[in-house]
């Protein structure tokens, strides 16, 4: 019955597919994403009700840096509960046991919920980015300004998104051998913190190894804004460093994952 | 149906034992020991025994969701957890919570995916499946709305939407009424009749006695007693798997 031995690839990448849609499937249906894409979505609303904070910037950079500075936290957020949730949810249930004795191999199991809690972050990043460009994009109407090119815009937004990635593949790495979906959240989003705090650890002294930890640092979308942009070669160059951080992490986390008992 | 198989037995135990780690001190308790079992294609193993005998953790051996610490477990000659015997069993397990935004059908549909069927054969598997457990009409409702005895006959169908060889079944008429569990039993002897294995746990003694060819009782960790319900009683309990006087005005009632 089994139609594994045609192609393994393909097999393989089939079933990574099948447990990223059957994650993103449960991931819609969670409370919490909605919550707090409402939440996001008020934040960034809020903005317009904030600009006299604006620390003399304009208000259009006022509202693009609060805004993407919403999406992220939020995002963060969302990236280390979502991921826990959707993993435990099944040790819970015991409906890991359904498919990890079928011919799903451990890597083929975390890379599927990685790649649906990145599809969940994905929907999420659009959905919020869509709101704070019609924001900005009224209110630069109303003034008559004109804020950074879209594909400026568009970049910022796919900065925060490597960056959400990033935060639930370390997520994924704590519960591939956490035994609860709490301590897993707590310990995803410290781990985010200490990588948000990165850019700030010394090359020297005993916090040394923390430069080991991804540099979250790096995908500052605000910088972004106000450089107008990124050089293709400075593009691609951060993409590699987040697919680079991205397999480590994954890999690692399947690594563990290979040997855990259900 | 399952074509006779190339080797003389479907499941087997030799000596398994299994240990968890307890506290801090590295100390190892074990919960199974010296478990040595055999069951050849087409029959069906009743696994009995009180709460914390071992009977889920011999089942999830079986499964691959453990690793033995002692001996070894195999599945159609494959050693347990190894991807030729994933290929080949079917596992339900106990108390199994199923996503309550997916209906049935696409459950079942995920699990076949999963276990690399063909696409063309997933779809006419997935309704053959639904008919033989009688899942009916509630295969496209959300499983929200599902009772536990059609939830527990949903992760029988999951268990077999792949025809494989062996059938572990741990609890599975755990939450079941009399009628439910009847129809369970019946279920149980046509997957034998088709050829495969099937091993399930049970807490419910007459039932397992009316279903299986062997029975294997456990108690701390050790086997107790193994054989035919013949040997063990000294007498034939199954000729089928029929309802008992009470089940029988039981279903009388509900059925009118």
């Amino acid at each position: 019955m089994a139609e594994s031995h045609r192609n393994p690839l393909m097999a393989s990448l089939r079933r990574v597919r099948l447990i990223a849609t059957q994650t993103l499937a449960e991931a819609l249906h969670l409370r919490l994403a909605l919550l707090l894409a409402v939440a996001g979505t008020m934040l960034v609303l809020m903005a317009r009700w904030l600009r006299d904070f604006n620390f003399g910037a304009t208000e259009l950079k006022f509202l693009g840096d609060f805004g993407l500075g919403a999406i992220g936290l939020m995002g963060t957020l969302l990236a280390a509960l979502a991921t826990a949730h959707l993993f435990f949810s099944e040790v819970a249930g015991a409906t890991i046991g359904c498919v990890l004795t079928r011919p799903v191999r451990r890597w083929e199991y975390i890379g599927g919920k990685l790649a649906g809690v990145m599809a969940l972050l994905a929907l999420f990043v659009a959905g919020l980015a869509l709101v704070l460009a019609l924001l900005i994009a009224s209110r630069g109407t109303q003034l008559g300004a004109s804020f950074v090119p879209l594909s400026v815009f568009l970049q910022a937004c796919a900065l925060v998104w490597l960056k959400l990635t990033l935060v639930a593949a370390m997520t994924l790495l704590v519960c591939s051998y956490a035994g609860s979906a709490l301590f897993a959240s707590c310990a995803g989003l410290l781990l985010a913190v200490v990588a948000h705090l990165r850019p700030f650890t010394a090359a020297t002294g005993w916090l040394a190894w923390l430069r080991l930890w991804p540099n979250l640092g790096l995908f500052d979308a605000e910088s972004l804004l106000a450089g107008g942009g990124l050089a293709t070669a400075g593009l691609l160059g951060l993409i590699g460093y987040w697919a680079v951080f991205l397999l480590l992490l994954g890999g690692l986390a399947s690594y563990v994952f290979n040997h855990r008992e259900f | 149906m399952i074509k006779p198989a190339e080797v003389r037995w479907a499941v087997e135990l030799e000596n398994f034992g299994k240990c968890y780690a307890v506290g801090w001190t590295g100390g190892r308790q074990p919960v199974v020991q010296g478990l040595s079992l055999r069951l050849a294609p087409g029959q069906v193993l009743g696994v009995l025994g009180p709460n914390g005998s071992g009977k889920s953790t011999m089942l999830k051996a079986l499964a691959g969701l453990i690793a033995p610490s002692a001996g070894h477990c195999r599945i159609m000659g494959h050693a347990a957890g190894s991807a030729e015997a994933r290929a080949r069993i079917g596992y339900l397990p106990e108390s199994a919570r199923f996503a309550p935004h997916q209906t049935g059908r696409e459950f079942l549909r995920y699990c076949a995916g999963l276990s690399s069927m063909p696409a063309d054969l997933i779809a006419p598997r997935v309704e053959a499946v639904l008919a033989w457990t009688g899942l009916g009409v509630a295969v496209d409702r959300k499983m929200a709305t599902w009772s536990k005895g059609m939830l527990q006959r949903l992760g029988l169908a999951q268990a077999i939407v792949h025809e494989p060889a062996v059938v572990l079944l741990d609890e599975p008429a755990s939450g079941l009424d009399p009628a439910g569990r009847l129809a369970l039993a019946q279920l149980i002897r046509e997957l034998a009749g088709q050829g495969r294995a099937v091993v399930f746990s049970s807490h419910l003694l007459v039932q397992a006695g009316e279903t299986c060819d062997r029975l294997a009782i456990l108690g701390q960790g050790r086997l107790l007693a193994e054989g035919t319900p013949a040997e063990l009683l000294g007498q034939d309990p199954r000729s089928s798997p029929e309802p008992s006087p009470l089940e029988k005005l039981y279903l009388e009632k509900i059925h009118g």
